[in-house]
């Protein structure tokens, strides 16, 4: 099928050709047996980013920088490409594969290339990209977007999540965001940024105390605990509005909330028949089934992404730990055996790893263990590093950190590697939660 | 699709053949032996604890002169109300001074059990509220140091608010006019990061609701 695309590529019309490419590679790159090139002992491939060059409206050579930027930056966090944002090597008529000269690109030791095109003007932005194979002189993918200047980030992030998909099989996570809390004006408060911090947006301005987001499987909102009305509720809201309602107003505790992965149950933390036990409700807060029937403190549930387990924290044996147990409150097994504080569970997209923050001496520190307890790791071993949430493709975790370089949100690849401060506010940030796609 | 397969290949070959290990840097150093005592260990040993003692004679303390506070009101009472002998007046300042005089009281690291001191204190407490206000609601507020997860501190906290309730309930004071709250580590009564701070922080409070 990309066969034909690349036969009369050259004779059809442009924007035929995007549609082409826009439908077809989700059939091209499902294929089984495709290997990711993250596997150790894989040279990474080189990618180049060069600035898009105006068409017609006056250039803005600050935005067009910012673009590319934005390519290399997020492809450069993903571990599995190595890029340079890089200007034109050899000039460009127009944005077709016979105009493209790949002789220096391969020259210069680039694998893979993206050209675009924009138009910016009023307010309006019209871009384009193409992903260039340099090796084998192939147009691998084109994307257009047609969107307001301000979403000039967002669609930036719209292509590097493109490019991850064409590299690795799977989309990227580049254009989602991460809730948190910020002490930024004195309260603890609850705002959500772009995964890389920009756009940071107040969600809640009620002066009390606001903890522990977390969003709906579709990214459209958030649950979160408030003290607004003296006690500890549980509160859903809506991230494109100012809709808020309460979600659990039972007596005592009504905390550590979790949405399950088909979004029709919410798993939290109630006191309200004697100590923190767990309990599913529906996802209007109604029906409250509980799990754990324990005399210790039980919270800080964590779903499985088959939706069948929970993992959660529980201090049964004396100090927190964290364990594992079927929806129905069933089976019920202990999962971390070392360290003597283990809390914050989070389970992996993929449902082969929990990450988990453990105390120890120095403060909390990142971990990830496999569910049936091997493999039990360490990932940050600077400060104090809490509340790890995993990305939707399962490449990253974000968590808040207090260390030396600056405190606030972080993000990391899951292996530890790439420990990068998102966050650019002023306060103290907590209690991360990483949206779904 | 072939020629598909074949720029995959492409790609593939590409990363397999060119050698370098450049995702090597993955971290995955040897997990650090956690002493499992790590946690205890920052427990003040209670016998000998300069700190508890100096809270435990603050608090003696506190109570000689509650206790002379109280009688010296007591006295007062007793003559307003023979002078008076309007109640409801008398009633209300005893309510407003005996909302300053509810001692707090305070928890060992990561524990809601009450220490003996914590039972004084909460006997002293119980005693202002049966005499001077019987049938008052009061608010019992539990508090965390700033260690440990903030999520397993508002339970924490919790419990802690709950062990004074059932003392005081032990005591005579009925069960419906007490209520519980937790704040966790969210309210420090003391900002500080060492062992003095902490143990004023880890502490239950006692709120009269209006």
């Amino acid at each position: 099928m990309e066969n034909q695309d690349n036969t009369y590529g050259y004779t059809i019309k442009l924007l035929l050709l995007v549609l082409l490419v826009v439908v077809l590679p989700s059939v091209l790159y499902a294929q089984a047996g495709y290997i990711e090139i993250t596997a150790p002992g894989n040279r990474l491939l080189k990618l180049a980013v060069v600035p898009p060059r105006s068409l017609g409206a006056p250039a803005n050579a600050e935005s067009a920088k910012l673009v590319s930027d934005i390519i290399t930056s997020d492809m450069n966090m993903s571990g599995v490409i190595i890029a340079e944002s890089r200007s034109q090597l050899s000039p460009v008529s127009e944005l077709l594969l016979a105009n493209v000269d790949f002789a220096p690109w391969q020259s210069a030791g680039f694998d893979l290339l993206v050209l675009g095109e924009y138009i910016l003007k009023d307010g309006q932005l019209i871009i384009e990209f193409r992903l260039f194979d340099v090796i084998n002189r192939k147009l691998i993918s084109a994307k257009r977007y047609l969107a307001s200047a301000k979403d000039l980030r967002r669609f930036s992030h719209t292509f590097a999540d493109e490019i991850l998909r064409v590299i690795t099989g799977e989309k990227g996570v580049f254009t989602t965001r991460i809730a948190y809390v910020s002490t930024l004006t004195g309260n603890k408060e609850i705002y959500v940024m772009d995964w890389d911090g920009y756009n940071p947006l107040p969600l809640t301005k009620n002066g009390s105390i606001n903890l522990n987001p977390d969003f709906s499987p579709d990214g459209s909102e958030i649950i979160f605990t408030s003290y607004k009305h003296g006690n500890p509720d549980l509160y859903r809201r809506s991230l494109s509005n100012t809709a808020e309602v309460v979600l659990s107003s039972r007596k005592g505790l009504n905390i550590t909330g979790s949405w399950s992965p088909d979004g029709n149950k919410i798993a939290l933390a109630l006191s309200k028949d004697g100590d923190a036990e767990i309990y599913t409700l529906d996802r209007d807060g109604s029906h409250p089934v509980r799990l754990t029937i324990n005399p210790a403190l039980d919270l800080y549930p964590a779903w499985s992404p088959n939706g069948n387990q929970i993992a959660f924290v529980s201090d049964r044996l004396g100090k927190p730990q964290i364990f594992i147990m079927n929806t129905d409150g069933s089976d019920v097994r202990r999962l971390t055996t070392s360290g003597s504080y283990n809390v914050n569970p989070r389970w992996s997209p993929k449902g082969d790893k929990i990450a988990y923050s453990r105390m120890t001496d120095g403060g909390f520190n990142i971990f990830t263990v496999a569910v049936d307890g091997s493999s039990d790791t360490q990932l940050t071993f600077d400060g104090n590093n809490e509340n790890p949430s995993w990305s939707a493709d399962g490449r990253f975790i974000c968590f808040s950190s207090k260390r030396s370089s600056g405190s606030g949100v972080y993000v990391m690849r899951t292996d530890g590697s790439g420990q990068t401060k998102v966050s650019q506010g002023k306060g103290t940030y907590y209690q991360p939660a990483w949206s779904s796609r | 699709m072939k020629k598909s397969k074949k720029l995959l290949t492409g790609i593939i070959m590409v990363s397999l053949f060119a050698g370098g290990c450049a995702n090597k840097e993955t971290v995955k150093k040897e997990e650090p032996v956690v002493p499992t005592v790590a946690v205890e260990k920052v427990e003040p040993a209670k016998p000998v604890d300069p700190i508890e003692q100096a809270e435990q004679a603050k608090q003696a303390e506190q109570a000689k002169l509650a206790e002379q506070a109280k009688q010296a009101e007591q006295t007062k009472q007793a003559e307003q109300a023979k002078v008076a002998q309007n109640e409801t007046a008398s009633q209300a300042s005893i309510t407003a001074a005996a909302e300053n005089k509810f001692e707090t009281v305070y928890f060992d690291f990561d524990k809601s059990e009450l220490r003996q001191d914590a039972r004084d204190v909460l006997s002293k407490n119980a005693e202002i509220i049966l005499k001077s206000m019987p049938g008052a609601k009061i608010k019992i507020e539990g508090h965390c140091d700033e260690r440990g997860s903030a999520e397993y501190n508002l339970a924490l906290g919790e419990n802690r608010a709950k062990s004074a309730l059932k003392y005081f309930t032990t005591l005579g004071i009925k069960a419906e006019n007490l209520s519980v709250i937790s704040y966790g580590k969210e309210k420090p009564a003391v900002i500080g990061s060492d062992e003095a701070a902490w143990a004023k922080n880890r502490r239950a409070e006692f709120v009269i609701v209006k």
